[in-house]
């Protein structure tokens, strides 16, 4: 593999409120529509000080970034026709709530090559999301890798 | 088919606050999702902002060489994400991973597993678990191969 030395490009931080909307929708569209989800009243009763977000919930950062996920796309560098989101990770370090104010900032890490089985040069890029909430803290770490697949 | 809406059940089981007790070998309860439709991909479209045409517009799609739209793995990532919130609560989850291995395709059929392969006792009672992940479609094909690691509760400790 080799490495490429574009790293370390940030995005303009990016406004990422857990609203109540939102948080309906997700659960909606994952076929969990408990309202735990999204009702205070629902929460509590389950024992929660406040309404939980869902794990993925960081991919509201792409709901709220003008170009959606394109825009990490062109933050990499990479040609949007041939890219696959190839894998996504998170890490958690504060519960996630309803009514957060969770601020998004996006950096380029590293691109690799390799070469494709197929034929041409595949690119690997790593894009890191951190997401801090109201009081400062570093709440979620979101990273995606983005293959983009060599030209046969 | 006339379906109208998505079909968004969930199970009755309560959605976790505390760590749960989980032993090496603990399954993640058995989870399907399907037959998915287009409906399905552009409700998630909605919600999470991801535009891309060749997962709504069939013709887009088409020229891409594609048989149809495909659905957004982060579509099936957040299903799994959400059932493993159900497992072992929201707030213990500590990493979550998954990797796409193969397309989601209208009227698929999801079927959820995972289970604890390594308990990490900590001193204070707890434990960290980590688990491995999978969603295969009705034919047997895995579709997303997953990693997490969740604060549980330590096997023979009276912890809360």
């Amino acid at each position: 593999m080799a490495k490429s030395t574009s790293h370390g490009q940030k995005s303009a931080p990016i406004r990422c409120p857990l609203d109540r909307s939102k948080l309906a929708e997700l659960a909606r569209a994952f076929h969990d529509d408990d309202p735990v989800w999204y009702e205070e009243a629902a929460a509590a009763t389950a024992g929660f000080d406040g309404v939980p977000a869902p794990p993925t919930v960081g991919v509201l950062a792409d709901h709220w970034r003008e170009g959606g996920v394109h825009e990490l796309i062109a933050i990499a560098g990479l040609d949007p026709e041939r890219v696959l989101h190839g894998e996504i990770s998170w890490e958690y370090m504060q519960p996630l709530r309803m009514g957060d104010e969770l601020t998004a900032t996006t950096a380029l890490g590293e691109i690799t090559t390799r070469e494709g089985k197929r034929g041409g040069t595949m690119r690997l890029a790593t894009v890191e999301t951190d997401f801090v909430n109201q009081r400062g803290e570093l709440a979620l770490r979101r990273r995606d890798v983005l293959i983009e697949k060599g030209k046969a | 088919m006339t379906r109208t809406r998505s079909t968004t059940q969930h199970s009755d089981a309560a959605l976790p606050v505390r760590p749960v007790r989980l032993r090496e070998g603990d399954e993640l309860p058995r989870a399907v999702a399907g037959p998915l439709t287009r409906t399905d991909f552009v409700r998630y479209a909605g919600a999470g902002g991801d535009l891309n045409a060749v997962h709504h517009d069939e013709t887009v799609a088409q020229r891409a060489g594609l048989p149809s739209v495909f659905g957004m793995g982060m579509l099936h990532a957040g299903m799994l994400g959400n059932r493993l919130a159900r497992w072992v609560g929201p707030d213990n989850i500590r990493s979550f991973s998954v990797r796409f291995t193969s397309q989601v395709w209208p009227g698929d059929e999801l079927t959820f597993s995972g289970h604890v392969t390594r308990l990490e006792r900590q001193d204070d009672g707890h434990a960290h678990a980590e688990i491995t992940l999978s969603i295969v479609n009705q034919s047997g094909q895995e579709v997303l191969r997953g990693q997490a690691t969740a604060l549980v509760s330590g096997q023979d400790a009276n912890c809360d």
